[in-house]
């Protein structure tokens, strides 16, 4: 019992600092020595999928539920900042910020009514929404007086180098920003994990009737949840819309990226800080390489690769790759005995 | 009028075949309440099976039966026992097993992925002497294999229901689902029952394949579209319910060929999901009002 209970979200205060501001470190000055576009485009992919998954994590992982949709907010946040430079020439900085109030509306919505029933409701209603996001999508031709193209999608009307509009020609702005905003979510994650509102999550999540009979209310705390990781969704699928300046439904509100999501959040560790970031650098190059290896006619044998870890995981570390690489982390400690004497976080 | 009427028969047979899908859903959701996600993947390894077992050997999908319903069982009590239990035991006193769902979870995208390696996203089809063959009913036209479909589906949810309802083994499944803990008081072996539970529910989506393969079409991930309609049906019914899945999969059929026929065939996905969302926030219990049998 007591192993399990010795979460990474334990870890102290101090330790995960350290790491957090060694990563950043490294990850500021790494454009300086290295050059290669394909690096480049990895990298942001791992910093964007890191974004994403940390921000499922608020929900998937402190609220104890099991988002499988999360592509949707993707998918609102990217259409509506589009649609509104397109119609009204309304800068995607601002944009997005409608999108990811929309985003946030949808999620609660979504929330409302299935966080009160079993969990296996809000997996399939997440899913379910998921998909029927697809289907208006490709319908329509217009959404509300604005021109979405149905199928075909949307391609961003190119303006160069342009900042004020977010487009860049060189890729290393991307890098900037897709690390600014994971550096944002993450600090965000790391000071609710450690407020009430963390806490009333983590204890509505493990045991729902202990958590209310203390006078939580569990449903709202999760709607909270839910609304802050919709919004930062929703911001991360204006990020790729910039990026890649074209967009259609089966390209980003899909099921695939949404399991990709939440796949790479349970694998490294849900519920924990670090977690959904580890997934992310072990899972994403990995499933890059199998794509550009495997790619045209068998897209999507990639998700073969998350599927087998993801069940191996399951089988034998339920907590995630954390778990382990804590393990090590305290092993190598020990082993250097760096440790203090007396350990702080076995006393819980 | 004659097409409305044809319009509606073929619905309903359709219908059919996705309750008996949203059925084995239901069984395994009564009785481990977990949502089984790869229920879809293996639909699609059914019709594989089916699908190569005509064109290797010239068996009938329906004389096949005799092959791939116990491969399927295997196939289910084989995952249950070694994947899922292990997972499964150690959320024992969970009310809601978030880990078994994405186990699951992540067999559907395993297998569907592994379907797609292994025999390529083509469309597949085969061709049985009455695949195109239909019944006139003055003006009214009935396709046979989906008729043939229909009847199992019916003869099947009764074999199953007088299997729960009078048989040892299914009264112990009940049991199970009821509670487990009295359950294994009573001296039911709940691991070996899990086991059988999850067979019966894998081979009974092992006959919707089979039935379904004279008239439909396979790829790797043909499942996806049976599986979202079997999550809808549950809810539909009443998770947990057998002849509310039974029903759910009637309505899920009749909207289908009804939107298909009457407005146009790329919204009835958009109208079932805006069925089930309101469902879903309306009566969540299911539209019906049945008791789960467990």
């Amino acid at each position: 019992m007591e192993k399990e209970r010795t979460h990474a979200k334990t870890l102290k205060i101090g330790r995960i600092t350290w790491i957090a501001l060694i990563g950043v470190l490294i990850l500021l000055v790494a454009p300086f020595f290295i050059q290669s576009p394909a690096f480049f485009q990895l990298m942001i992919l791992i910093l964007w999928y890191a974004y994403l998954t940390t921000s499922w994590n608020l929900v998937g992982g402190f609220a104890g539920v099991l988002p499988l949709g999360h592509a949707t907010f993707a998918g609102i946040g990217a259409y509506t900042s589009s649609v509104l430079f397109i119609h009204y020439g309304l800068t995607p900085w601002v944009g997005m910020f409608a999108g990811a109030l929309l985003a946030a509306i949808v999620g609660v919505i979504i929330g409302a009514p299935t966080f009160r029933l079993r969990g296996a409701y809000f997996a399939l209603a997440t899913i379910a929404i998921c998909e029927s996001l697809r289907v208006v999508l490709e319908n329509m031709q217009k959404f509300l007086g604005f021109d979405i193209n149905g199928a075909r999608g949307i391609l961003l009307p190119l303006k160069g180098h342009s900042p004020l509009d977010y487009q860049f020609l060189d890729k290393r702005y991307f890098y900037y920003i897709i690390l600014v905003m994971l550096a944002i979510i993450f600090y965000i994650t790391y000071r609710i994990a450690r407020s009430k509102l963390g806490y009333y999550l983590v204890a509505g999540g493990e045991e729902k009737e202990a958590a209310e009979a203390l006078g939580i209310n569990v449903a709202k705390c999760k709607l909270i949840a839910m609304a802050i990781s919709t919004f930062f969704t929703a911001l991360g699928g204006t990020f790729y819309m910039q990026l890649v300046h074209y967009i259609y439904p089966r390209g980003i509100v899909s099921l695939d990226l949404s399991f990709e999501i939440a796949f790479i959040a349970i694998i490294g560790g849900r519920g924990t800080l670090l977690g959904p970031i580890v997934g992310a650098v072990l899972l994403v190059p990995a499933a890059e390489l199998t794509r550009t290896y495997l790619g045209g006619s068998y897209e999507g044998v990639h998700l073969m690769l998350y599927g087998a870890v993801l069940m191996a995981v399951m089988l034998f570390k339920p907590r995630g790759i954390m778990e382990p690489l804590e393990a090590l982390y305290r092993w190598v400690l020990r082993k250097f005995s760096l440790q203090p004497v007396i350990q702080t976080d076995r006393s819980v | 009028m004659d097409i409305m009427v044809t319009t509606i028969i073929n619905g309903i047979l359709m219908g059919g075949v996705y309750g008996l899908t949203a059925m084995g859903l239901t069984l395994i959701f009564g009785v481990m309440k977990v949502i089984n996600f790869a229920h879809g993947s293996f639909l699609m390894a059914a019709m594989f099976l089916t699908y190569y077992l005509f064109q290797l050997t010239g068996i009938d999908p329906y004389l096949g039966l005799v092959i791939t319903l116990p491969l399927l069982f295997a196939f289910g009590y084989y995952t249950q026992k070694v994947l899922i239990r292990p997972v499964f035991k150690i959320e024992r006193d969970v009310r809601e097993p978030i880990s078994v769902l994405m186990l699951t979870a992540g067999l559907w995208i395993f297998m569907d992925a592994f379907a797609l390696a292994l025999f390529g996203a083509f469309y597949k089809t085969i061709r049985t002497p009455y695949k195109g063959a239909v019944l006139h009913l003055g003006d009214v036209i009935i396709s046979l294999p989906r008729l043939y479909a229909f009847l199992t589906t019916v003869i099947l949810a009764i074999l199953f229901y007088v299997f729960l309802k009078k048989t040892r083994l299914g009264r112990a499944i009940r049991a199970t689902g009821q509670d487990r803990d009295a359950a294994r008081l009573m001296g039911i072996n709940i691991d070996r029952i899990y086991n059988v539970a999850f067979g019966i529910g894998i081979a009974i989506v092992g006959v919707a394949g089979a039935v379904l393969m004279p008239f439909y079409y396979v790829h790797p991930v043909v499942g996806v579209v049976f599986d979202i309609r079997a999550f809808i049906i549950v809810v539909l019914g009443g998770l947990g319910s057998i002849p509310g899945a039974l029903l759910g999969g009637v309505i899920i059929g009749l909207v289908e060929s009804l939107v298909a026929q009457f407005i146009t065939a790329t919204w009835t996905e958009g109208i079932i999901y805006a069925i089930f969302i309101s469902v879903l926030f309306l009566r969540p219990e299911g539209l019906f009002g049945f008791k789960a049998e467990w």
